[in-house]
């Protein structure tokens, strides 16, 4: 229906903002994490030792 | 039925075409063949002397390999130990090395727009094939057959530069040429060979152009271009081997002898990173030229209709260059590192010894081509209505532009006098020395790149309102993939000063490949959100800013001095060898320039190639009988596929 489209609320933005920060934080730390294993190397190198 | 009957005999004609260009082009793989076979022994060596004198055969001298460590027979002479004298190095009263240099340069700047050039061509071909709107197809088309006319002149200069560099070779260092010659015979014979059917090809391609226009031979002709780039690609990668070679010799003996293996001394440990290398920077190189042409010609336009050509060229021509510039810093990161790998020596040379400071200054040059890509796209936004929205973001991405351009070209030590290292308390700034590392050096050009990135996804949607119900969803994505991979770019160039040398070096990837995700998903989900996006209002192609041209100068200038500077620093960094560590260099020219007539050099090569360039365009503008046909100002023309 036009115009009756479903409005998005400003708590539903940051929800939305918040779970997309969340998946991107778990995509980077699995990308620094393979990137290191494929060359060999320890990604939590510092945490470890 | 005549119609058929002449179709069917076009297809036979283009089969039969295609199949001899291909023919041409595996020709040289099964001549050289036989030659690459690692084992097979030299006839001149085996063969000949076992059926004529087995009695008095001697035992085949075999050597080791100075970088696969395998054995081989040693079948070449070795590496010739010269003097400085009329022999080995017969001069006129000049500095032979410089005049060398000019011709070698120029040779290349015209190889890498005959190669690039072409590329395009090929790219903006199929798009014109594909395009479904009969009217920008043809745009497309006329702009493929305006690319390849204008390289077309400059392949022939690139053809007389080449015998240029090889009587310059000849005449003032023919122990040296001769010394390589004896090694690369059969890849110089088949260069030889490439060349000629690249030339075939391109005459062909060129000259069947209208014949070719339509249907199944149209398919036929972009196949061709494909023909024709490969045969270009391989001719680049062959060249490379030479030089290649002089900087990590392999296929020979320590003595410099050839092993008889052509493979080994071709696929040397530098060759692929200097290959990926070369090629995205002659492609960048070849967008820059070509974009500074419509920007010339956009800026000398007499009517609406021209401007909006050119500038729609010139923003074509300078988006595949972008293209191609974003992945070569880290085609050249990889070349680095292979350098590294080779000799740690070599590397040092490079980026924390002589050469360090030619680094720094390629360290403005990249900042500043990335500088100017973004201000292009800013002033770009110019043409859209709607794009205004966006446009208080753009000081911020200044700011970011500004400091990671300050952080990337800030150097490691500094040159100075005794009083002021005392004063500073060493070689490193007790600050600004910290910025001078590659770990903050990463982090900055990765946010750099990521930065235009986001500028070209802004550009994109510039004039567009998405309208796909998951639109809220997908810019939160994009929000927080940005937002994070600039997080994670920074965690991870201060993670780097924790951790020990062998472990920080590996940081480089995962940077790199937040960057690239940037780049591939962001763009590609950016450009499937846009699929029937509202329009605010058309692309005013002719409607930027002068600035917006001089920026498209800038760019063209700048890759034309970086590729100088360069090709000067992977030179210089043999020092005194003509082959690293094989062949040594006894001309008294055996040494390192100053920085400053090195700048000279490159500038007045830069000017050289630019005052020829124009002349190849003025060349070009000859035939030029009126403006190809444009959309009218205004009126909307697509940009390609997935800007807009």
């Amino acid at each position: 229906m036009v115009g009756q489209s479903r409005e998005i609320t400003t708590g539903m933005k940051i929800a939305i903002a918040v779970i997309s920060l969340l998946v991107a934080t778990a995509y980077f730390t699995f990308l620094d994490w393979g990137a290191m294993k494929i060359q060999g190397l320890d990604y939590f190198y510092m945490f470890r030792k | 039925m005549a119609t058929i009957t002449k179709q069917a005999r076009n297809k036979i004609w283009a089969f039969l075409a295609l199949g001899t260009f291909v023919g041409l082009l595996l020709l040289p793989l099964f001549l050289s063949l036989p030659a690459g076979a690692g084992d097979t022994p030299a006839p001149a060596a085996s063969t000949a002397s076992a059926a004529a004198a087995p009695a008095d055969a001697k035992p085949v001298e075999k050597s080791r390999d100075v970088w696969y460590k395998t054995e081989g027979p040693v079948v070449g002479a070795p590496a010739p130990k010269t003097t400085d004298s009329a022999k080995d190095y017969p001069r006129y009263n000049f500095e032979s090395r410089v005049i060398l240099w000019v011709a070698l340069q120029q040779h290349l700047y015209y190889g890498s727009f005959v190669l690039a050039v072409p590329i395009f061509c090929m790219i903006v071909e199929y798009l014109g094939v594909i395009t479904k709107d009969k009217a920008l197809s043809r745009k497309y088309d006329q702009l493929a057959y305006d690319f390849v006319k204008i390289s077309l002149t400059a392949y022939s200069i690139t053809a007389l530069l080449g015998g240029i560099v090889i009587f310059t070779f000849l005449t003032l260092y023919p122990t040296f040429f001769g010394y390589l010659s004896s090694i690369f015979r059969p890849v110089m014979a088949t260069y030889a060979l490439l060349f000629i059917a690249e030339s075939g090809t391109l005459y062909i391609y060129y000259y069947a152009w209208d014949k070719m226009r339509e249907g199944f031979l149209k398919w036929i002709h972009v196949a061709m271009s494909v023909i024709l780039n490969v045969i270009g690609t391989v001719l680049m990668m062959l060249a490379n081997s030479w030089i290649a070679f002089m900087q990590s010799p392999a296929g020979v003996d320590a003595d410099g002898r050839y092993l008889g293996n052509v493979w080994h001394v071709i696929h040397t440990t530098l060759w692929n990173p200097i290959n990926v290398h070369r090629l995205l920077g002659n492609m960048a190189f070849g967008g820059g030229v070509v974009a500074a042409y419509a920007a010339y010609r956009f800026l000398t336009a007499k009517s609406d209709e021209e401007r909006s050509h050119y500038d729609w060229m010139g923003y074509v021509a300078m988006f595949i260059g972008i293209c191609f510039l974003i992945p070569l810093p880290f085609a050249g990161y990889w070349l680095m590192r292979e350098v590294y790998a080779y000799r740690q020596q070599m590397g040092i040379t490079l980026m924390g010894g002589l050469l360090a400071w030619l680094f720094i200054i390629q360290a403005v040059m990249i900042g500043a081509l990335f500088l100017t890509a973004n201000y292009y796209l800013w002033q770009g936004m110019d043409r859209m209505r709607g794009a205004e929205r966006y446009q208080k973001y753009i000081k911020y991405m200044v700011f970011v532009l500004i400091m990671c351009f300050i952080v990337w070209l800030t150097p490691h030590t500094m040159v100075m006098t005794p009083a002021e290292l005392k004063a500073m308390g060493g070689q490193q700034h007790p600050v600004l020395g910290n910025y001078g590392v590659m770990s903050a050096k990463n982090g900055a050009i990765n946010t750099i790149i990521t930065t235009t990135v986001l500028s070209f996804i802004i550009y994109q949607r510039a004039n567009k309102i998405p309208t796909v119900k998951w639109a809220p969803y997908g810019n939160a994505f994009l929000f927080g993939l940005f937002t994070m991979a600039y997080v994670n770019i920074i965690w991870l160039a201060i993670y780097g000063y924790y951790i020990p040398a062998n472990v920080r070096v590996g940081l480089s990837v995962p940077q790199v490949a937040s960057t690239l995700s940037c780049l591939f998903i962001g763009v590609i989900l950016n450009s499937i959100m846009l699929k029937g996006a509202k329009d605010v209002g058309p692309i005013v192609w002719g409607q930027i800013s002068v600035r917006g041209q001089y920026a498209l100068i800038m760019l063209a200038t700048s890759f034309t001095w970086m590729m100088g500077l360069m090709g000067y620093i992977r030179s210089s960094v043999r020092l005194f060898w003509h082959v690293n560590e094989i062949m040594r260099d006894n001309s008294p020219w055996a040494f390192t320039h100053t920085i400053g007539f090195g700048a000279n050099m490159i500038s007045f090569n830069v000017l050289f190639f630019w005052l020829t360039i124009l002349f190849v365009f003025w060349l070009g503008s000859l035939g030029v009988k009126k403006v190809p046909a444009t959309a009218p100002v205004g009126q909307k023309v697509p940009a390609p596929a997935g800007s807009h």
